[in-house]
């Protein structure tokens, strides 16, 4: 039996929402085997019901040919199983020896320093250097991901699962990573990739399995295929979308002339401290002229939450200016930022931009509930066909508006949310991974409104990790690393990517 | 008088610590517990009502064994309903204080024939439980679950930990030591009083805060609560400064102390950070 | 998971009996006690309205405030100063003019005995469950001082003198009469439910209760939202004790709130997300506070009507935190 993992029949679902339908994933022992699918697809939901994560409301999981029914992750590791999730599963507040015991630690009472040689020996092993007795908060994306692997390690996991795994590295971290996964697959090890970034599939893996809204489309040999195909298997027939990211440097749409005039948003030698007090922006500067997109890019960590904040009016700056549509902002609350026409799409929606237990007409006046109110009082009414522009506007799936919004999913939520800031007379987009959760046409969509709007005169500014889409879909790319703000020679690749880390 | 200060300092303190590290693995396991009023209630009631019948140790046993089950009401209440911690912990002071009432009513607990419970060893155990909790938390598999379910109960989860199991062992520990809390205002007094507990389960949990979620300096703020009240017994009628403060002033120092004491910034910025969450 | 719940309400039930059963008082004898004592009487019923009216207003004081996501255990500190001050206040000047100053002063004092808590709660993070149990007992204490010294009447108990004048009745008839105070405080929670689903500082409110980052992000500064919620549902506590003054007690005393602060936290749980529900909880309340009377009489002690209500908090609450079906 040379099948590391056999999935069969695998169905998901969330109330009324199908996740995955009788998905079957065959993974032979000792290979590089991708899985690939556009967002929403079902690619993390399958791999957590590989991990114990999820529970499958029909089909069997067979590890190393023995039929597994897990009730929690720690199953799955005693099988042998190991994921990486996409935002690491890493506690701050330990230190990175703490983290690489938790669930494993060999002991009731186990020895630290004979915790901290095995430790050692491991990341040796694969090339890492950690300072095990410092709290992980310390760790970047990359050092984070490294930690994870150890993990793995640490349990000795044969299969190893690791999710979208670049999608917050830089270019250079991004190769060293499939170094490491070269030398774990020729030690022995089964490593499936989740991935949308085909060029990573086409050169790593020897395998592939494509999913669409839930389905398995396809399955064969990255020898048999190429990268073309693929990408017309994820999306299913017709045409791509317009700039439709799946690594594969998809030439963005033709540029519209920017406004000249004054800018739209100005931020001048800008230090921002972060809760603990280090400076996590330093001395940054921008400007963006009306009808601009600038991207920024850069590995997470590295000041773009700061950057974000100051221009809300979420955190004070130490130092510097933000002037918004030529007034200075800079200790401004959001309110008078938001009345000049400052619109968010925020990083984490759950969290920052919409309120899980009111309905989705309530939510719709975030941000501009006083536009829909005469003295005080709400004008539900005009609130409530407010509330069904937004919904049709990106066509948001919901079950009416007086419904929660913890009934929609979350790439519905994340339309909601984008169609909310595009729709109100925005002078500056303000957006943070604003695609997250989207699928490839909800993202084309996105971005084709983003255009609209700034061939209007609205100036946008995104936040993104993902420098494909940023490539593909920006006028302008700054980089942020270490908290200073910088502009590559060329809006290309490498160049870019090499701001990114430095060098 | 230094030495009567000192051990009455001690004998004041040490409710309170009880209660403290009841409330602390509770939080540091992530439930946030405002029900340590109604866990010290429901021990010193139970231990007052099953004395006369049963002997002194006895009623300990059985005081701690019910505390321990009002505890768990607040794990099952929020770890399977997933009902809002500070919620279920106000039902459990209700449920304390309603339970309590209808017990001593019935059984005549106000009565004056309550045999003392031993009170030698309380204050030493009480002394001694901040540090051996610290020594868990550092250096065992259990400690560091417990940090790390508080910290965040998803990751851990992903780590193979399971937070509603490792939050029932807390839970349970926090009714052992809570319910000692209470058997030792018993083991003081003859008899139970409903109001007997008289905000200590809430004074504790301000010096818990006040410790910034650890042990060592929680021992420290509960002296500190102690010895506010030892100096109040030993200046009550007596003048401060020249001024003759009334009875009144010196009981609400505590309470006055601990709102200062949150308004200086003490302890803020080491919660938890999945403290409350599900 | 509607099992779940019947669970809950099957132990809630198997307790209540069970207590009963150890009383040695049968279940129907017990609820006919308690009906009977509650509302089957003239006298009964005007206790029960009665005891309804500082329950309705200080509950819809500690709703407010759990709307901006505030835990107002403080109630009972708030309404007792509120009740003093009013009552000083209405002694030395009279009539109506005594009772409307009175009633300012109670609300200012309810206000600014509230303060601290949001204060402290939105610029230092301090949890305001401790700051106001704290308070609590400060008022108490300040409270029984001055009650039984610099303000106390002559004569040998700890009270003030008495106010001449007082809110007059609604209603009165044989042995049951209403007073004026109940559609007040009727009035307060129709007016509350208004305001918080009707306008927009009622939306801003909410919002900083129920996620306050979103609600940064969405115009409304949650701290400054948090001091003002505390002000006001301290302003109505003091409303509380002001109108229990004017209305029934027309003085005030050592051990003037049996705890109605502690219990309108018992209310406004028990109402859920409606301001209106806070009228048949406040109601609730107060019928088994009288009915509990009445059971003591047939030797089943009073403490079980708090059992009983801490059980329906627990159940109601359960009820709430079911999760929400995914549709899309």
């Amino acid at each position: 039996m040379s099948s590391a993992v056999s999935l069969q029949g695998i169905t998901v679902r969330f109330g009324a929402v199908t996740a995955l339908d009788g998905v079957d994933l065959e993974v032979e022992r000792g290979t590089l085997h991708a899985v690939v699918g556009e967002n929403g697809a079902g690619k993390t939901t399958l791999m957590r019901v590989l991990y114990g994560a999820q529970r499958p409301t029909e089909g069997t999981v067979l590890v190393e040919g023995e039929a597994r029914r897990f009730h929690g992750s720690k199953d799955a590791i005693a099988a042998g199983v190991g994921m990486v999730s996409q935002h690491y599963a890493i506690i701050p507040e330990l230190t990175a020896l703490q983290n690489l015991m938790l669930g494993a630690e060999g002991g009731a009472a186990p020895s630290r320093a004979a915790a901290r040689v095995r430790a050692q020996d491991l990341a040796d092993r694969m090339g890492f250097a950690f300072e095990w007795d410092r709290p992980a908060q310390e760790l970047g994306s990359a050092g984070a991901q490294k930690l994870e692997i150890l993990k793995l390690l640490w349990r000795e996991a044969r299969i190893m699962i690791l999710d979208e795994p670049t999608a917050m590295l830089s270019p250079a971290d991004g190769d060293a990573l499939f170094g490491s996964l070269r030398v774990l697959v020729d030690a022995g090890a089964t490593v499936i990739l989740v991935t949308h970034r085909l060029p990573e599939v086409i050169d790593h893996c020897s395998r592939v399995t494509v999913l669409r809204a839930g389905r398995r489309v396809a399955d064969m040999a990255v020898a048999d295929t190429n990268a073309r195909e693929l990408a017309s298997l994820i999306v299913g027939g017709g045409d791509m979308p317009e700039g439709a990211t799946l690594g594969l440097g998809v030439d963005g749409l033709a540029r519209e002339s920017v406004r000249a005039g004054a800018a739209v948003l100005s931020v001048a030698g800008l230090t921002v401290r972060d809760a603990r007090g280090h400076e996590a922006l330093k001395n940054a500067s921008l400007t963006v002229r009306p009808g601009e997109v600038v991207g920024i890019a850069g590995v997470d960590g590295n000041g773009q939450r700061e950057l974000f904040q100051a221009i809300v009016g979420a955190v004070r700056p130490t130092e510097g200016k933000v002037e918004l549509e030529g007034k200075d902002v800079t200790f401004a609350p959001p309110a008078e930022r938001l009345r000049l026409g400052l619109r968010l799409i925020p990083e984490d929606r759950h969290q920052e931009g919409v309120i899980e237990g009111w309905s989705l007409e309530e939510n719709s006046a975030l941000g501009l509930q006083r536009s829909f109110a005469e003295g005080g009082r709400i004008d539900e009414s005009g609130r409530h066909h407010w509330a069904q522009r937004v919904a049709d506007r990106f066509s948001t799936r919901h079950g009416g508006l007086g419904l929660p919004m913890a009934s929609l999913s979350g790439g519905n939520q994340q339309r909601f949310v984008a169609a909310r800031a595009l729709e109100y007379g925005p002078r500056l987009l303000l957006a943070f991974s604003p695609t997250r959760g989207l699928d490839l046409k909800g993202t084309a969509d996105v971005y084709d409104a983003i255009r609209a709007r700034a061939r209007d005169g609205m100036a946008a500014l995104v936040v993104s990790f993902d420098l494909d889409e940023l490539l593909a879909h920006c006028d302008r790319i700054v980089v942020l690393n270490h908290g200073r703000l910088t502009e590559p020679a060329a809006r290309e690749r490498d160049a870019i990517g090499r701001e990114m880390v430095g060098a | 008088m230094p030495n009567v200060l000192v051990s009455q300092t001690l004998a004041l303190s040490t409710p309170l610590l009880f209660a403290a590290m009841g409330g602390y693995a509770s939080e540091r396991s992530g439930v946030v517990n405002i029900g340590l009023e109604g866990l010290m209630l429901t021990a010193a009631c139970a231990a007052a009502v099953a004395a006369p019948h049963y002997g002194p140790y006895a009623a300990v046993a059985i005081a701690l064994a019910v505390t321990v089950l009002l505890s768990l009401l607040h794990w099952l209440a929020t770890q399977v309903y997933r009902i809002d911690h500070v919620i279920s912990g106000m039902a459990v002071n209700l449920l304390a204080a309603g339970g309590t009432n209808f017990v001593a009513s019935l059984a005549n607990a106000a009565s004056s024939d309550v045999p003392h419970l031993p009170v030698v060893g309380y204050e030493g155990v009480a002394l001694g439980l901040p540090f051996v909790v610290f020594l868990y938390v550092r250096a065992t598999r259990g400690g560091l679950r417990l940090v790390a379910t508080g910290a965040d109960p998803d990751k851990a989860r992903l780590a193979g930990l399971v937070p509603e199991r490792v939050r029932l062992a807390a839970l349970i520990a926090t009714g052992l030591f809570a319910g000692l809390g209470g058997t030792m205002l018993v083991a003081y007094t003859e008899g139970f009083t409903n109001d007997m507990v008289a905000g200590r389960g809430y004074i504790a949990l301000a010096a818990l805060v006040l410790g910034g979620w650890r042990p060592l300096p929680t021992l420290v703020a509960c002296l500190a609560f102690g010895l506010m009240s030892a100096l109040r017994i030993q200046y009550a009628g007596g003048t401060v400064l020249g001024v003759s403060p009334p009875s009144e002033f010196w009981a609400a120092l505590p309470y006055l102390a601990t709102v200062v004491a949150l308004a200086g910034l003490l302890g803020r910025g080491r919660v938890p950070a999945g403290l409350g969450k599900s | 998971m509607r099992w779940r719940i019947l669970a809950l309400v099957a132990g809630a039930v198997l307790i209540l009996l069970g207590a009963l059963f150890i009383s040695h008082v049968g279940p129907v004898t017990a609820l006919s006690a308690l009906l009977k004592g509650s509302l089957g009487t003239a006298p009964g019923l005007t206790e029960s309205l009665r005891q309804t009216t500082p329950l309705l207003i200080a509950g819809v004081a500690v709703f407010l405030a759990l709307r901006a996501g505030l835990f107002n255990i403080g109630a009972e500190g708030q309404l007792i100063v509120g009740a003093l001050a009013c009552t000083l206040v209405a002694l030395r000047l009279p009539g109506v003019v005594g009772m409307v100053l009175g009633t300012l002063a109670a609300v200012v004092a309810g206000a600014l005995w509230a303060w601290p808590a949001g204060a402290i709660k939105a610029y230092r993070g301090g949890h305001e469950v401790i700051t106001t149990i704290m308070l609590n007992n400060v008022a108490v204490l300040l409270t029984g001082y001055l009650v039984a010294g610099p303000v106390r009447a002559p004569g040998g108990d700890t009270t003030t003198a008495s106010i001449a004048s007082r809110l007059p009745n609604l209603l009165k008839s044989g042995g049951f009469s209403v007073s004026l105070a109940l559609p007040v405080a009727i009035l307060a929670a129709v007016a509350l439910a208004y305001w918080l689903r009707r306008t927009v500082t009622g939306y801003e409110l909410r919002a900083a209760g129920a996620n306050p980052t979103a609600a940064l992000y969405a115009g409304v500064d949650p701290r400054r939202t948090a001091v003002r919620a505390m002000l006001a549902s301290g302003a109505i506590a003091g409303f509380a004790g002001a109108v229990q003054v004017l209305a029934y007690e027309g003085r005030f005393y050592s051990g003037f709130s049996p705890g109605y602060g502690f219990d309108a936290l018992g209310v406004a749980l028990l109402a859920g997300e409606s301001a209106l529900a806070l009228i048949p909880a406040a109601f609730l309340f107060g019928a088994l506070a009288k009915g509990a009377l009445s059971l003591q009489i047939e030797g089943v002690p009073k403490g079980i009507t708090t059992v009983v209500l801490a059980l329906l908090i627990l159940i109601a609450a359960a009820l709430r935190s079911r999760g929400v079906r995914k549709v899309a």
